[in-house]
């Protein structure tokens, strides 16, 4: 038997193959930030105890204004609405945090989920990256301001969207996934895509804004 | 194609981002094996549907997915506002209820 | 005859010519032209034939008023049909043809209805075609002589695309009060995007260079100001864009026009030919201008014949003189600036002013011109063939329209004629705002202030402020409370800006000018050249009883052409108020509904074809399948394998091979579909207990149970198996199709309902691949890939659930089985899919394990009797009608939903559809799903229908045909019922034959189940 190995949902367009160190030749740059892990996290901000716990266990306060995100030490936690966040962090911590959360949110009315399968995300950028997102989602980006996370539209399917990386990062679902690249190889064809080195997003591998 | 304001994401969204859910504030019957026919009959069937103020669940969908209430008039399209359930419920018996 | 007046002032460069090709013939043209001006100085006056009566027409405006000179522009996959002439701009090679004129334009086979024309009056085709069974021999012949272009018969190679925005001020229209309007509000810091349809800015002054604004010629002018329109970084100026619509709460739809006006070697394949903008404003502000109307007479309609703005308009914009003895014709000032500049470039001219007192000022610079003014005349007929020759000029009383005496003949090669200016009110109304009509102006205008309150204002001619010097005004004032709305103060001090205009006097209230007879006896008047209704016609509608001008509007035909009225509807209403004896505001106007021109499908399906038409849904075994000549199908967006085909096989003998070889010894299907949802709380079961039908107390961590999820109706709406992975934690899953219906349905019951319940719901359907293994040998295949969970019978029983290793992958295995087999269902990190799946396939190689789709999987449910929801149900069903009150608990404390609906007279009452299974008297006919149920087989008709078949398969495993079937009562009849007393034989129409049926239990194989759970 073959040893394990991960497939990101992007991983049949090879992007690693075509990527390439970012410059002013293409107005778009796009990359699949492939395999970080999300943890669906669910509780009442309004429970102290909750928040707390929380806290101690992500090492950082929990985001609970309206459409913002915090992120520190590689985790991002992103507000996905009054009862619900989405923890991001690399595979590697995957399992101490899942761990982490629910034993220390027991008896505390919570929900923790690993959805690490069902999410992958992808860094746009490049000066013509706002202009992508225009012709996929009827959100107002260009008003989006840094620190604040959004689900919205792209083409007939819907994004989280956060500004990072002198652009923006896409969090999609796993099954959307392949539609929404579709789509962005589309929109960005006019002003010249091209494909990104992750390290050129400055988040090698873990794809964390910080 | 109108927009309205999620009174959770506290930002004014595309109606695109958003799934309409009926008139809000239908009560269930609280014992519904005991209620007659007709009382259960209109709880299914039976709607306001006015021409002017309708108070409406709306649903964020591609946002927070959480269910909120708007009072929306049907005849202009004119939004008088976006609550959450529970404050919208405040509102609504503050006026009486269906207008 | 028409001739090119090369001046300095025109907005075409002499300097570069350009050739193209109209109707196969050569001609040459410049860079700036359209295609209608190019055609007009080349000569080309006739254009096509009219719509109904074949008559010769040629080009009337020089805009999307235009409502004759449609054009198919382009050949194969670049071709669009029916654009007007006027609004195609030149490049060389263009290729156009026109539209109609059938089978040649010189011999328009309708033309020989003319002298018959009296018989082809308003609702021709309506009256003659009442008797429907001619309309389907002639509607051919008709439609081809009607004209009107090709749609394309190749696939569309050009790409197109949406953009959203949202802007503080959208300006729509560039002429001299948008312009104003968009530096006014962009001077003021607001970000402002500037909307126009022409290839550049500048409006009506662009045929009226010789207008002096601001102390300088308007070509000055408009330079100066779009070029500091252009160094204001947040002012946005869009050329060759369209606003056609206004939606609600100031949503401005637009489409760009990005290469139409490239010739085709030097448009670009990576950019899109079109592009929507649709823009949320906060502030909008209208100054879309007016268009002139014609007057109505006799013969208006000859080749020749234009709007007098139209002539002024070819002349100096385009350097285009249409004619070199001109009459025009005139209700107003409007015509004189034109008449003087006609004059002036050595045309001859007459100017027939309609009122008795021309304004006095305008009528000096006339004569100064050399024009010739007549007052108090009209135009009662125009003559000429298939060109205009000359006019028949009559005397109008001085207070009614009607003829005073005879007028001479004039002979002229063309004719204009101002009736008047319509504003573009259209976006304005198109989000329910409605004109009103200004007797003083006449015109239907919109209010000065706009609709403030909404953030729409409106500026310039819209408001009927026709006076540029007023008009610029009022403009200055609007802008000035756009910018205080938004807190802001104006950048500087308002300054006059002053015109050459002399002041305004009123215009003659005459749509229709007189001639001496009575309506429909004297020589054809058009009111709508595309649709050829004329003034008898809207009196005819009228003596018919049509009152509602809507009723009028749809009787004639009147404006709803490609052009949309936009020269008829007003002359329409006030023919139509006269013949009333109303006025107009009584009569009223019809509805303005986007699009304001027409916009090709491309543009409104933007990117939402090819690959990026729907989003297709995969999953993370895709390569697999595809690997192994799988065929997919479209189930709730996502990509299924329907079958996997092996050289050499067709679709049926490769589901015939998956379903055997699963019973036989172990198939592989990918399940990842399903939905998921993981709900986790102290509550979960209380919550589980009131979404399904069944209960859920008492189910153990590590068991799992199938759920019937109803609607309050009690009907079944969903399906699946739950999992309690512990007291507070299960994990449920639905239909592929249903998922997010449901994750919907929960939400919406838990938030509204009883968010005192204490769960949480996430989704998790893409989180979980799902390889479901499948068969007798489907436990030997798992043995050799787990070691951490014993698979023996005895500790691993049906409906049970493990956690463990498979693969070396992190694994929930559920012994649940959707086909009445032995199976496995293994779910992993949808990462690890791919993987899993492959050491499933190597593992289960010595035992030929065979993947299988959808068609496999729907046949072995079916041999087991299993339901698919929405295809055995249809929203109408109860889980009692479908023999299943074993998935129902009454005894449940809270009354779940859709429970109290099973006591409804109807749900509960007798001769309900049931599902039941239906055997052929001939085992090899399968009979159609849809196939009706009848009682006899020689019933005469009509035939009480007793229900249809859901499902129909040839069942490998038995040899012969099954099916599924709702019918009254089945239950009932069943054969294996005691009370059948002879009710089980029933007939099934399928296909045009009647087949003799026998009604049995739905589960055909394996009915004691021992085969899921061994």
């Amino acid at each position: 038997m073959a040893e394990p190995l991960m497939q990101s949902p992007l991983s049949a367009f090879d992007l690693g193959v075509q990527a390439r160190a970012i410059d002013d030749s293409r107005g778009v740059w796009a990359s699949e930030i492939p395999l970080l892990a999300y943890i669906s996290l669910r509780g009442d901000a309004g429970d102290a105890a909750f928040v707390e716990k929380v806290v101690s266990v992500i090492g950082m306060p929990l985001p609970v204004a309206p459409c913002t995100f915090a992120a520190s030490n590689g985790v991002t936690a992103l507000w996905m609405s009054p009862d619900e966040w989405m923890i991001v962090c690399r595979r590697e911590r995957l399992s101490e945090l899942t761990s982490g959360l629910k034993s220390i949110l027991q008896g505390i009315r919570s929900q923790v989920a690993d959805n690490s399968g069902g999410y992958t995300q992808v860094s746009l950028q490049g000066r013509n990256a706002l202009d992508v997102l225009q012709h996929a989602s009827v959100y107002d980006f260009a008003a989006l301001q840094p620190g604040r996370v959004v689900g919205t539209t792209f083409g007939k399917s819907s994004v989280y969207a956060y500004r990072a990386d002198n652009g923006f990062r896409l969090i999609m679902r796993r099954s959307f996934a392949d539609y929404i690249w579709r789509y962005l190889v589309r929109a960005a064809a006019p002003y010249g895509l091209g494909i990104a080195a992750i390290e050129a997003t400055g988040h090698a591998g873990q794809g964390v804004a910080e | 194609m109108f927009v309205l304001f999620c009174p959770h994401c506290q930002e004014k969204r595309e109606e695109e981002e958003f799934g309409y859910g009926g008139e809000a504030f239908r009560v269930r019957p609280s014992t519904p094996d005991t209620v007659d026919d007709e009382t259960w009959g209109d709880y299914l069937f039976m709607r306001s549907n006015p021409k002017g103020w309708n108070w409406e669940l709306w649903s964020h969908a591609t946002g927070c997915r959480k269910f909120f209430v708007v009072k929306r008039n049907t005849a202009t399209n004119a939004i008088a506002g976006s609550w959450t359930l529970a404050e919208g419920r405040k509102v609504y018996d503050a006026e009486g209820g269906a207008q | 005859m028409s001739h090119r007046v090369k001046h300095s002032g025109a907005r075409v460069d002499f300097d570069r010519p350009l050739a193209f090709s109209f109707d196969g013939k050569s001609y040459g043209g410049y860079a700036g032209d359209t295609l209608a001006s190019a055609l007009l100085a080349n000569g080309v006056r006739m254009l096509g034939r009219s719509f109904k009566y074949g008559r010769p027409r040629g080009i009337v405006g020089a805009g999307p008023e235009e409502p004759n000179a449609l054009t198919q522009v382009e050949t194969g996959a670049a071709t669009i049909p029916n654009l007007k002439a006027t609004q195609v701009e030149l490049y060389d090679g263009l290729i156009a043809r026109r539209t109609t004129g059938w089978p040649t334009l010189d011999f328009d086979l309708k033309s020989l209805c003319g002298p018959f024309s009296r018989f082809m009056p308003a609702g021709f085709y309506y009256k003659t075609f009442q008797n429907r069974t001619l309309w389907p021999r002639f509607e051919h012949i008709i439609r081809q002589a009607a004209g009107y272009g090709s749609a394309p018969e190749e696939a569309d190679a050009d790409t197109y695309d949406h953009r959203h925005r949202h802007a503080e001020v959208v300006v729509v229209g560039g002429g001299a009060c948008g312009l104003l309007a968009a530096l006014d509000a962009g001077r003021a810091g607001l970000q402002v995007i500037l909307f126009d349809e022409q290839n550049e800015m500048g409006g009506w002054l662009l045929s009226s260079p010789n207008t002096v604004i601001g102390g300088e010629p308007a070509a000055q002018w408009l330079k100066t100001i779009i070029a500091e329109l252009r160094s204001l970084p947040n002012v946005e100026m869009l050329t060759r864009t369209s606003a056609f619509a206004l939606h609600d709460m100031n949503l401005i739809v637009a489409v760009e026009q990005l290469q139409d006006h490239l010739p085709l070697a030097e448009r670009s394949e990576t950019k899109p030919r079109q592009r929507l903008h649709r823009v949320r404003a906060d502030r909008i502000i209208l100054a879309s201008g007016a268009i002139e109307r014609p007057l109505v007479f006799g013969n208006n309609d000859l080749p020749g014949i234009l709007t007098a703005s139209a002539l002024t308009t070819y002349l100096n914009r385009y350097g285009v003189g249409v004619g070199k003895r001109v009459v025009l014709q005139t209700s107003n000032d409007y015509a004189y600036q034109g008449a003087c500049d006609l004059a002036n470039s050595g045309c001859s001219v007459v100017l027939v002013d309609t009122r008795m007192r021309p304004n006095t000022a305008w009528e000096q610079r006339a004569h100064v011109a050399g024009v010739d003014v007549r007052p108090g005349y009209g135009v009662a007929a125009a003559q000429g063939g298939r060109a205009v020759k000359g006019v028949k000029l009559v005397k109008l009383d001085a207070d009614r329209n009607v003829m005073s005496g005879e007028g001479p003949t004039v002979e002229c090669d063309a004719v204009g004629s101002s009736g008047g200016l319509s504003p573009t009110v259209h976006l304005y109304c198109h989000d329910g705002g409605r004109p009103y009509w200004d007797e003083e102006k006449l015109a239907f205008v919109v209010s000065a202030t706009g609709r403030a309150a909404a953030g729409i204002y409106c500026v310039g001619s819209i408001t009927g402020t026709f006076g540029l010097q007023a008009a610029l005004a009022q403009t200055q004032q609007t802008v000035g409370e756009v910018i205080a709305s938004f807190g802001k103060a104006p950048a500087q001090e308002t300054r006059k800006i002053e015109t050459d205009e002399p002041e305004a006097t009123p215009a003659r209230r005459i749509f229709r000018v007189p001639d001496g007879k009575a309506e429909g006896h004297g020589q054809k008047a058009f009111v709508d050249f595309q649709n050829d209704v004329s003034a008898a016609d809207i009196h005819l509608a009228i003596r018919e009883n049509y009152r509602s001008i809507e009723h009028i509007k749809r009787y004639t035909a009147l404006g709803f052409g490609t052009d949309q009225g936009k020269l008829s509807n007003v002359n329409g209403f006030a023919i139509a108020a006269d013949a009333l004896s109303k006025s107009i505001p009584e009569v009223g106007t019809t509805t303005y509904r986007p699009a304001y021109s027409p916009v090709t499908f491309g543009t409104l399906a933007g990117p939402h074809e090819g690959d990026t038409f729907e989003p297709r849904r995969y999953t993370a075994m895709h390569a697999s399948h595809v690997a192994r000549g799988a065929v997919f199908e479209n189930v709730g967006q996502w990509l299924r394998p329907q079958y996997f085909l092996k050289p050499g096989e067709d679709q049926e003998a490769a589901i015939r091979r998956e379903c055997v070889a699963t019973r036989r010894s172990v198939g592989l299907m990918d399940a990842s579909t399903l939905g998921k949802i993981d709900i986790q709380g102290k509550n979960v079961r209380e919550f589980l207990n009131r979404v399904y039908a069944n209960a859920w107390t008492q189910l153990a961590p590590g068991k799992c149970r199938y759920g019937l999820m109803l609607d309050e109706n009690g009907m079944v709406m969903d399906d699946g198996v739950t999992a309690c992975i512990s007291d507070e934690h299960f994990v449920m899953t639905t239909t592929t199709g249903g998922a997010a219906r449901v994750m919907s349905w929960l939400e919406n019951w838990h938030q509204t309902e009883w968010p005192d319940l204490d769960v949480y719901m996430t989704s998790v359907t893409d989180h979980w691949a799902t390889a479901a293994v499948v068969g007798p040998k489907s436990r030997q295949v798992l043995e050799k890939l787990c070691s951490d969970i014993d698979l023996s019978p005895g500790s691993f029983k049906f409906m049970d659930w493990r956690e463990g290793t498979v693969a070396g992958v992190p694994a929930r295995v559920f012994r649940i089985s959707f086909s009445g087999e032995l199976a496995f269902e293994v779910n992993v990190d949808a990462s690890y899919g791919h993987h899993v799946w492959e050491a499933l396939m190597e593992a289960g190689a010595e035992f030929g394990i065979t993947p299988y789709g959808t068609d496999a999987m729907h046949l072995l449910r079916a041999e087991k009797g299993f339901i698919i929801v929405g295809q055995d149900t249809d929203g109408s069903m109860t889980p009692f009608d479908l023999d299943m009150a074993w998935a129902v608990s009454m005894k449940k404390p809270f009354s779940f939903i859709g429970k109290r609906s099973f006591a409804r007279s109807d749900t509960a009452g007798p001769n309900r559809k049931q599902l039941v299974g239906l055997l052929t008297d001939d085992p090899s006919v399968v009979l159609a799903e849809g196939a009706q149920i009848i009682e006899r087989p020689d019933a005469s008709l009509p035939v009480a229908m007793l229900g249809h078949v859901t499902s129909s398969y040839f069942s490998p495993e038995l040899n012969r045909s099954i099916a599924m079937a709702v019918v009254r009562d089945g239950i009932q009849r069943r054969s294996d019922d005691s009370r059948k007393a002879g009710r089980d034989v029933l007939f099934a129409y399928s296909r045009g034959t009647t087949h003799k049926v026998k009604v049995v239990s739905p589960v055909f194989v394996d009915p004691k189940g021992e085969r899921q759970n061994g």
